[in-house]
């Protein structure tokens, strides 16, 4: 175990103090500069140094100071102060602070007592601390609180020190006798705690003694019953039984902090029905009486916990869980509602859908700025909540619908993304979906939102009238042809003109983007409809909606109008008798698309038709001049089937991650089955009963360190320097989480002694050297681990140079002997992660700086070259296997990651087969830092070639 | 429930100050302390961020975070209060919210942030405890520097005494080294014994007065007593040696407590009858037999009500002062208390005893022993004890009412003594927070006193009778916990027992008048406390 650490103070390094000027000050008798001294010396201890020759000057002069501040700076002082040489053995000057010591402990001051005691409590010594035990014993009794607390736990602090037993075996009686008389709340929960840390059997019986008073307890006390109650049972489950009464009681007390004990220890010590709805509707209450957004979500946290294991018992509190919807904090409605959804049942669906729609009308109403989103979620979960019944479909569908012309395109779509699974999914609500959407189409604002229902529209409209009504709709919506008129022309582009400012801001702001399907497109700026100049607007506003956006350029819809429109033909032919009225309706729709083009081609639009939409829209004509049974078969079914297609695939895949689920929590075959009841509670298994508690506290001190494979260590191992130098280094790296650990052998080759040999190193990159470096002396021959801890704060690669240095004794100038590089990996620093395609899509576009590495390698299959990216990037593939099926020459995947340190690093992987048959492309890597990008796409550069 | 460390960092992540509480290394602090800045989002609207391991939970204050690191498994509600805590202490000892002020302050802040989390548990204190457990103002150390002060005035006050006493004497050694003769014996010897022996430097001095005894000259007589004038002659020998420092001393402690007055401490100048001094207060005894009946009380009522020990322990004590007056026999009545078990000396003849209620040796022809002896109280003869859980019996509860209001705590104390008993210089000592001045007593009956020194308030009534058989006490502190108020101590006294043992008679075995005797009967309190 390294030195602990007990404090940090910023040191700006501009100052430095003096040695010589601290002790001068030191030694003065100005108090104010006597207190600075001190500080300064404490923060350059902090820093590095040693100072040793400090020590007897604040032996001499800081010591028998009376000063309270220059007593607590000295405790401090010592606190830090290396007490023990190299081998571990105390210092022999350390005696000298005894006397000191003891002095304070029967100091008149009760705070200079208390602070003493506490200082004692950070000591490790014994050999410091054995002689000071009488005077730590006498403090038990004082008058004084303060110092009873102090001394309670100093006597915990020693007693739990390796030799403690020996040097303070009765420490547990006299903490029971203190224990029984002792009033203040503070200094009996000290009390309680030592005899909980030394001595169990004594903190059950006086628990079990007074097992009628617990519930009169301070709280501080009560937390600390808890803790063992907990511990006890977790080694001990037959006397669960007496406890949970204790409980129960603790339940009703008035503190919040202990009732949310209470509910978790309930829950680690009993799986029964009743402890388990005890706990849970203790975690409601919190949820609803605190009114702290950091409590909810813990508590929440824990109610999700529960759900895991007892879903069945939170089935029944799902409309107290909901309540939790009123707080305005988003990411707490956003828990909210992750939880409640996955506790839905046919039961409780009703209820929760009504709230859900009550919260969804809500919104409307109110003005609150996070609203949009917030509906946007709500919209989600009713989703969600219809596919899995499909009976509350029927219920929710027509109030979401009013939400289609919504200015949130977030949620409009969400809900026209619903309303097209509900009318695939449910037969029934066809017919009132599609008379509903076509009378709402026209408050339609946004591009994307009305492709999809154009869509619906055409895929659905199966009848006559419905199709009639369909071509309407569109016709309506796209108003009076033709879009312009030649004279309009003329000052459109006059005012396109005027207007050229504005046009190349938004081209400016045009950017590659990732579609849907993965494939890399660059996006028109036309196509953020919403942004763009309404230069031709006026007057059209009446006209339509479709019309509107089509002036502003966005020929992707028109491209959707055109084909909606020959599939509602199609249809027609086949519903409609009359041959002459296809006809008509199939000429007006010629005639629309023809004018789409037209306008597609003028210059009245800032930019032209893209070739795309042209050739859709051409097809489309082709078509209704010369049908076919083939086409037909292709544009009224086969659509229909891809999407019916679709649909399943996602619920496969579905089912298939909750099977997936289920499988990970049953046990292996081969795995090892622990009986609490046939361990022994003594000698070596205590280890293995270490319970989740301290395991949790190791982990987040770092003292629970996972030992790796030594073979695995070995691998890592670098040459520092060469056979022939006079010194020979070597080092292996171990990466920790936000440290890198150097441990580096140094072998003397010499026959000569080396003197003030030190391993200076210098890093590039976000990379911090912690300690200051050491001077060895080195004998011939000999050899010594050096260890070097090295601070990492963020994902790059990072550099570390270094030097050794060294004299001898018959030449007087030091000697360098220079290493070689050490390079730290980002690979150990980034773990694959999942994100959603919008988020994927918004950080795309947010992150500034972008890496375009050509693809050059010699793996002939883009399926296995996007394999050996990711495997050699640890990333994770976003786009689905079945996007990435089939033999088609071309390929486009999205990998995504993120560092230890919470950064997102993005690749994407664009690639097409050559006719050679070599795969050309594109890996392009964004992030948010310019080091991710640049480390990641030397590392793709470096290991693209693949091949071996 | 564990923290590991508060700490402060500034929101580009310098790390300014950090307190860890439990062990861990430099680098694991370090390290986790500068992923924090990293894992804050922005536009969040909790505070707090949860990691792999540890929880961080912090609160902005201006450009700088102040966080608490803990275990994941930590109660978030107990946390958030020790964070509110906190965030009140930092602007308490950083004027100034910025880096600098901070970096200024930091020592300040540690130790600030030490009394607030020990071990990694929370501390149950205010803003004002920290605040007070920080200044470190003791009055005890003020106390114990002002005793050690004076210690040192009066030392050197001797130590001018005494040098010039020294000159003096110089300078009549150099008188009679003049003079070549000296003084009577008798006053040379007085002369020594006065001015060297606490100095514990007779050596040479004594020698060279003793040099000059042999010379008997009554001239030289006179003129050494015309000199020490203001002196009555019996003043030269011994005893006035100790009266004179004596006197100066009283006089200095009179200044001393003076002092210690003016500063607001109280000093009890009469001390009140402890219950172990009420023995030795009793005029020594005249008779030539002395019975005495004492019970001692051993009680600990609990604040709710309820006793949780009732002890009553008596004694029968003997005492003779002739021995011709020592073979009797005593004739003794009990109350019949049938809780009450008596235990007869060894010596004691038990048979006797158990069936007629005498009390006589077991060998009649040896006599009591007799005389004053050591202990005034004489030789005990039987004991006895009664325990009870009983509350009826008890002849003194007391009812103590803390409450809070406002920003004051109205404590009122009542006080209800059984009918059994006349109580006789009842106090009542009730513990109170450390206070700079006397509570203000709202309503009384009887007489209190503040004593600053031990901060407890006395509540005396010379005597509980039928008259005032309940009496209240009410009065005004600041705001404190009401465990502050206990254990409250009661003494008292009373003139009969529980056991109601009286002597009947003295029985002379070798016949004759009864001789004379006197009985004392009392009730005192040992250990009466509501706890």
């Amino acid at each position: 175990m390294e030195k602990s650490c007990s404090l940090l103070v910023h040191f700006d390094k501009g100052t430095p103090a003096i040695a010589n000027e601290i002790k001068e000050a030191l030694e003065g008798n100005d108090m104010p500069a006597k207190i600075d001294a001190m500080m300064k010396a404490i923060m350059l201890l902090l820093n590095g140094e040693t100072l040793p020759q400090l020590f007897i000057t604040i032996i001499r002069y800081v010591l028998p100071s009376e000063d309270h501040t220059i007593q607590k700076l000295l405790l401090l002082y010592l606190e830090i102060i290396e007490k023990t040489d190299a081998k571990g053995r105390v210092l022999p000057e350390m005696i000298l602070i005894c006397q000191n010591l003891r002095n304070n402990l029967q100091h008149p001051n009760e705070y200079i007592r208390g602070v003493t005691l506490r200082f004692l409590c950070r000591l490790k010594e014994t050999e410091i601390i054995e002689p000071l035990i009488p005077s730590v014993l006498q403090n038990l009794e004082h008058r004084h609180p303060f110092i009873r607390r102090n001394a309670i736990l100093a006597v915990m602090s020693i007693y739990k020190l390796p030799q403690g037993e020996q040097i303070l075996g009765d420490a547990p009686d006299m903490i029971e006798k203190v224990l029984l008389t002792e009033q203040d709340q503070s200094a009996k929960r000290n009390a309680f705690l030592m005899l909980f840390n030394c001595a169990q059997d004594r903190a059950i019986n006086y628990l079990l003694t007074h097992i009628e008073r617990v519930s009169e307890w301070g709280d501080m006390l009560q937390m600390v019953v808890l803790e063992l109650i907990r511990k006890v049972c977790r080694t001990n489950r037959g006397e669960k039984g007496k406890y949970i009464k204790i409980i129960i009681s603790l339940l009703n007390v008035p503190s919040t902090a202990v009732i949310y004990e209470c509910a978790g220890t309930l829950v680690s010590l009993s799986s029964a029905p009743t402890a388990i709805r005890a706990a849970a509707n203790t975690y409601c209450q919190l949820l609803l009486s605190q009114s702290d957004n950091n409590v909810k979500l813990i508590v929440l946290d824990r109610l999700n916990e529960l759900k895991s294991s007892h879903r069945d018992i939170l089935v029944d509190l799902i409309m107290d869980v909901l309540r939790a919807l009123s707080s305005p904090n988003l990411d707490i409605r956003r828990k909210t509602l992750d939880i409640v959804l996955d506790l839905i049942t046919p039961r409780n669906i009703n209820e929760v859908v009504l709230t859900l729609k009550k919260e969804v009308v809500k919104t409307q109403s109110g003005e609150l700025e996070k609203n949009g989103e917030y509906r946007q979620m709500l919209i989600q979960a009713i989703h969600s909540c219809a596919i899995k019944f499909p009976e509350v479909a029927s219920t929710v569908v027509h109030l979401l619908m009013d939400f289609l012309g919504d200015s949130n395109v977030g949620s409009a779509v969400d809900v026209i993304v619903f309303v097209r699974e509900i009318i695939e999914t449910n037969p029934k609500l066809r017919v009132s979906i599609i008379t509903r959407l076509l009378d709402t189409f026209y408050q339609i604002r946004a591009a994307r939102v009305c492709t999809c229902a154009l869509w619906i529209i055409g895929e659905y409209c199966l009848s006559l009238s419905e199709v009639g009504s369909g071509i309407a709709t569109i016709k309506q919506c796209l108003g009076e042809l033709p879009f312009y008129s030649v004279s309009e022309e003329e000052e459109a582009t006059e005012s396109s003109k005027k207007d050229n400012q504005v046009n190349s801001i938004t081209l400016s702001s045009k950017r590659p983007a990732i579609l849907a399907d993965g494939t890399y497109a660059t996006q028109s700026a036309a196509s953020e409809t919403t942004f763009s100049p309404p230069t031709l607007v006026q007057g059209s506003l009446t006209s339509g909606n479709l019309r509107t956006l089509l002036l502003t350029g966005d020929f992707f819809l028109g491209a959707v109008v055109a084909c909606t429109l020959t599939k509602l033909l199609l249809r027609l032919e086949e519903v409609q008798q009359s041959k002459v009225e296809v006809n008509k309706e199939s000429t007006r729709a010629l005639l629309i698309m023809v004018s789409m083009l037209q306008l597609g081609q003028s210059s009245v639009l800032p930019h032209p038709i893209d070739n795309d939409s042209y050739d859709r829209i051409v097809l489309c004509i082709r078509l209704l001049c010369n049908t076919g049974d083939e086409i037909r078969k292709i544009w009224l079914q086969s659509c229909r089937q891809s999407f019916v297609q679709m649909l399943s695939e996602k619920q496969l895949q579905e089912t298939q991650e909750i099977k997936a689920k289920a499988q990970i929590s049953h046990a292996q075959p081969d795995d090892l089955i622990d009986f609490y009841h046939l361990k022994s509670r003594k000698g070596m298994s205590q280890l293995e009963l270490e319970d989740a508690v301290q395991d949790d506290l190791k982990r987040a001190t770092g003292e629970f360190v996972k030992d790796g494979d030594d073979a695995n260590k070995l691998s890592r191992i670098l040459q520092l320097t060469g056979f022939s130098d006079p010194v020979y280094a070597e080092a292996y790296v171990t990466v920790h989480h936000y440290d890198i650990v150097l441990d580096v052998t140094v072998i003397n080759r010499t026959k000569e002694t080396l003197q003030n040999l030190c391993l200076e190193l210098a890093t590039m990159g976000d990379l911090k050297l912690v300690e200051r470096p050491q001077n060895y002396t080195l004998a011939p021959e000999s050899s010594k681990q050096i260890k070097a801890n090295i601070k990492v704060s963020s994902t790059e690669t990072g550099v570390i140079f270094g030097n050794i240095v060294y004299e001898t004794s018959n030449v007087h100038e030091r000697t360098v002997v220079v290493l070689n590089d050490i390079h730290i990996d980002i690979m150990d620093y980034i773990s694959p992660a999942v994100c959603g395609d919008v988020a994927f899509r918004t950080m795309w576009a947010e992150f500034e700086w972008e890496n375009k590495v050509a693809v050059n390698t010699v793996i002939q299959d883009e399926k296995d070259f996007l394999d050996h990216i990711i495997k050699s990037t640890n990333m994770k593939c976003l786009t689905a296997p079945s996007a990435l099926d089939g033999e088609c020459g071309f390929l486009a995947a999205n990998l995504y990651a993120k560092s230890v340190f919470g950064e997102d690093a993005l690749v994407n992987v664009s690639i097409e087969k050559q006719a050679d048959g070599k795969l050309s492309g594109y890996i392009r890597i964004r992030s948010k830092t310019q080091g991710i990008a640049l480390s990641l796409g030397d590392k793709i550069t470096l290991k693209q070639k693949g091949g071996s | 429930m564990v923290v590991l460390a508060a700490s402060i960092v500034s929101k580009s992540g310098k790390v300014l100050v950090s307190r860890q509480f439990v062990d861990m290394s430099r680098i694991r602090i370090e390290g986790l302390l500068a992923a924090f800045p990293k894992l804050v989002g922005t536009g969040k609207q909790h505070t707090y961020v949860e990691t792999e391991n540890v929880r961080y939970v912090f609160q902005p204050i201006e450009a700088l975070y102040l966080l608490l690191v803990t275990n994941k498994q930590s109660n978030i509600l107990e946390d958030l209060e020790t964070l509110r805590l906190l965030s009140k202490l930092v602007p308490e000892y950083s004027f100034s919210l910025d880096e600098e002020g901070i970096c200024k302050t930091a020592f300040e802040l540690i130790f600030a942030f030490d009394e607030v989390i020990s071990i990694g548990h929370k501390e149950n204190v205010t803003v004002a405890q920290v605040k007070q457990y920080c200044e470190m103002e003791s009055h005890e150390e003020k106390l114990h520097k002002l005793v050690l002060q004076s210690k040192i005035n009066e030392t050197k006050d001797i130590m001018k005494r005494k040098a010039s006493e020294i000159d003096k004497s110089k300078i009549e050694r150099n008188r009679g080294d003049k003079g070549g003769f000296m003084s009577l014996q008798s006053m040379g010897s007085g002369r020594i014994e006065s001015s060297f022996s606490d100095m514990s430097i007779s050596g040479g001095g004594g020698g060279g007065f003793g040099s000059g005894s042999g010379f008997g000259l009554s001239t030289d007589v006179e003129s050494f007593s015309s000199k020490s004038k203001g002196r009555p002659p019996s003043s030269a020998t011994a005893p006035p040696k100790g009266l004179g420092m004596q006197l100066g001393k009283s006089q200095r402690t009179n200044q001393f407590l003076e002092s210690l007055k003016a500063e607001g401490e109280v000093i009890v100048e009469d001390v009140q009858p402890k219950a172990g001094q009420s023995r030795a207060a009793a005029p020594p005894p005249t008779d030539p037999i002395t019975l005495t009946v004492e019970e001692k009380l051993n009680v600990m009522l609990k604040r709710d009500g309820g006793v949780s020990n009732f002890d009553v322990q008596g004694t029968l004590l003997l005492q003779i002062l002739n021995e011709e007056d020592a073979h009797i026999q005593v004739q003794v009545k009990t109350g019949g208390n049938p809780g009450i078990l008596f235990k007869t000396h060894p010596n004691m003849n038990k048979e006797l005893f158990s069936n007629e209620n005498i009390l006589g040796l077991k060998d009649p022809n040896r006599p009591f022993p007799t005389g004053q002896g050591g202990d005034a109280a004489g030789v005990g003869l039987l004991k006895w004890r009664m325990q009870t859980t009983d509350e009826s019996i008890v002849p003194l509860t007391i009812n103590c009412w803390p409450s809070v209001s406002g920003n004051e705590t109205y404590v009122s104390i009542e006080y209800e003594a059984s009918s059994m008993f006349d109580l006789q210089n009842v106090v009542i000592s009730v513990p109170l927070p450390a206070l700079r001045e006397a509570p203000s007593v709202r309503q009384i009956d009887g007489e209190w006193r503040y004593d600053s020194r031990n901060s407890v308030l006395e509540w005396s009534i010379l005597l509980i009778d039928n008259s005032n058989r309940s009496g209240s006490l009410e009065f005004v502190v600041p705001p404190a916990d009401s465990s502050v108020f206990f254990p409250i101590s009661v003494r008292f006294s009373a003139t009969n027992t529980f056991s109601e043992l009286k002597v009947v008679t003295v029985i002379p075995l070798k016949g004759g008048v009864p001789p004379k005797y006197s009985q004392r009967t009392q009730l005192i309190t040992e250990n009466y406390q509501v706890v």
